[in-house]
């Protein structure tokens, strides 16, 4: 039963360079995502994945196509589905001057719901940062923090862009183990990355996106028996970054 | 209608804002800084300095000396020309008279000759007047004649008006002015590049909510201010309110109220950071010197006048000014209010145009 079910997702931009023509960042996605999966969207930088994000999210407009969470159509009810959804942005500034707990019990008051920010702190390891200010807190710890924050409304579906850019291994494997834990305790977790090996530890189904299609989308495992062959008879088997390569080709992105 | 996220929001607005004791401290010291000066100084004015060189020593120059030492508005120094004529060139007289030998009872139409700066020629055209009179008066004590006019001057609002009177409900509006503008504008567009704000947009909260909760805030955080300064103005500095307190502060909340809406258009505008500052310092300046609130609006070129009177600090500091020193009452400034009103509504009409607040991420 799918949690998540989108439609031919469109999102249009202005082209900067001449107003009057449009740019697709999104060009008909369709997901169906079940629930309590981990689904991962990778592609190159510029590919649509926040872009999808935000509109399952509510953030951004839907131009075209249908998007349903929890059976709630998110351009009808918006609000409807914040409430039932945890977002963790790529950006993760708060205000100044406001310690952890303050934070989380803001967010916890923004969704009316009673406020557990020892609790939530303690699940992401920054028990004892309670009383430190967002500023202070170190890569990993900010990422697990935004997660703590995700997690005030005790979400269905918790939506994670890029959770692991620019954290040490360290760090990305306590949050992976964050993330595998969430999950079992039934939670559904959408999250995109560039980390290969992110998605296929992490992942049950990964859709990887390009010029704002998806281009193929399956376990991992069947990604790489598919798309990475000659590896595969070289050493063991290729693994996903070899899978990304030769869907997306080599060169560089902005 | 006030909601729990809306109350907590104001809450944690007003938090913040009383966290940052730096940004408190220095939104308080110019207004205070510029009300003590002119409050510690309001006294009488000072005599204006003049010199005087007397080359005829007679009985009328002597007596047109005395009569000159003894007028308040003088601070007379006598002293040789050449003298005189370097402390002119200094600055340290305004004025130099040169009474002619020829001066004796006898003599008609003399002419004083009067040294000055050019550069001080704007404060010439004032002291001419005076000096004429005072010289005229102190001919006519010495030939003896008896005035056939007289000036009395009398207050038709019969009150003592000094110049922090005029002053205080004018930075009071011009400190709402700022403060508002800083506190919606700004706020918005830093809260807006930082991602804050698409944080707050992801939870179940409508743009509404976020606006009422900035606008309490910001309301409850100027009426403090305001009320600092105004304690001081009034405890400290000895000022004089006319008219209703309450209606002052109706005043001030209307204009809070207008000053917001108008940030937030400006917020809305502006696309960074840097230009909201450009865009705040052209809306800010000309009103500073627009409005009325350092001098009347009546001492600006006429053309002008009519443009000057529905600026929005204008509108605010006539209105506090009509009750502050003339204790009109609410509904004797209606136009003001007519007027408030229509920049709230252009206000509202811009930023919820322009606001697009499904596209935080700017």
């Amino acid at each position: 039963m799918p949690i998540i079910k989108a439609n031919n997702l469109v999102k249009r931009y202005k082209d900067s360079d001449d107003s009057k023509k449009y740019l697709k960042a999104v060009d008909g996605i369709s997901l169906s995502i079940n629930a309590g999966e981990i689904y991962g969207i990778l592609g190159p930088n510029g590919a649509g994945k926040t872009t999808t994000l935000e509109m399952l999210e509510g953030l951004k407009d839907i131009d075209e196509g249908t998007a349903f969470i929890n059976s709630i159509d998110v351009s009808v009810n918006p609000y409807k589905v914040k409430q039932i959804i945890g977002v963790q942005l790529q950006a993760n500034e708060y205000f100044d001057n406001m310690s952890l707990s303050e934070l989380l019990n803001l967010f916890s008051a923004l969704y009316s719901s009673p406020n557990n920010s020892m609790e939530l702190l303690d699940k992401v390891n920054l028990g004892d940062k309670a009383n430190a200010k967002a500023n202070e807190l170190s890569g990993g710890q900010k990422q697990r923090f935004s997660i703590a924050c995700a997690l005030v409304n005790n979400p269905l579906v918790l939506f994670l862009d890029e959770p692991t850019t620019g954290l040490d291994p360290q760090a990305k494997r306590s949050l992976w183990d964050l993330v595998l834990d969430l999950n079992k305790m039934g939670m559904t977790i959408v999250l995109t990355t560039h980390n290969m090996e992110e998605a296929q530890i992490l992942c049950q189904r990964i859709a990887i996106m390009d010029y704002g299609k998806i281009i193929a989308e399956d376990t991992p495992q069947n990604l790489i028996l598919q798309y990475a062959p000659d590896k595969e008879r070289e050493v063991v088997q290729g693994n996903m970054e070899d899978v990304f390569i030769t869907l997306t080709g080599h060169g560089l992105r902005d | 209608m006030f909601n729990k996220p809306q109350a907590y929001l104001t809450k944690v607005f007003i938090q913040i804002f009383l966290r940052n004791k730096q940004y408190i401290i220095f939104s308080l010291i110019l207004p205070i800084l510029i009300l003590g000066i002119v409050g510690l100084n309001d006294g009488d004015s000072d005599p204006i300095d003049i010199g005087l060189v007397d080359n005829s020593k007679s009985n009328l120059s002597k007596q047109l000396t005395e009569q000159l030492t003894m007028n308040n508005l003088f601070n007379v120094k006598e002293d040789s020309e050449d003298k005189l004529r370097e402390d002119l060139v200094n600055g340290d007289l305004m004025i130099v008279l040169i009474i002619p030998d020829a001066m004796n009872i006898e003599a008609n139409n003399l002419n004083i000759k009067l040294l000055v700066d050019k550069s001080q020629v704007q404060f010439m055209q004032t002291i001419q007047p005076i000096l004429n009179q005072s010289l005229l008066s102190i001919e006519r004590q010495i030939t003896g004649n008896t005035p056939m006019f007289k000036l009395v001057i009398e207050d038709v609002k019969s009150r003592t008006l000094s110049y922090i009177d005029f002053l205080l409900p004018g930075i009071m509006a011009f400190m709402l002015m700022n403060l508002s503008i800083a506190g919606s504008g700004f706020n918005v567009v830093e809260f807006r590049r930082r991602g804050i704000l698409k944080r707050l947009f992801v939870t179940p909260i409508k743009p509404i909510d976020f606006v009422i909760a900035i606008v309490i805030a910001r309301m409850v955080i100027v009426l403090g201010q305001l009320s600092i300064i105004f304690s001081f103005a009034l405890f400290i500095l000895d000022a004089n309110i006319v008219g209703s307190i309450f209606n002052l502060y109706f005043v001030i909340m209307l204009g809070v109220l207008m000053f917001l809406t108008l940030g937030f258009s400006l917020g809305s505008l502006a696309k960074s950071q840097e230009s909201v500052g450009v865009m705040a310092t052209i809306f800010i300046y000309p009103q500073l010197v627009l409005s009325g609130v350092f001098f009347p609006l009546e001492s600006l070129p006429l053309f002008i006048q009519p443009f000057a009177e529905i600026l929005p600090l204008s509108l605010v500091a006539d209105a506090m000014r009509s009750i502050a020193n003339d204790g009109l009452q609410l509904f004797d400034i209606v136009r003001n209010f007519i007027g408030i009103a229509l920049w709230i509504v252009i206000g509202m009409i811009i930023s919820t145009k322009l606001f697009v607040w499904k596209e935080v991420a700017g």
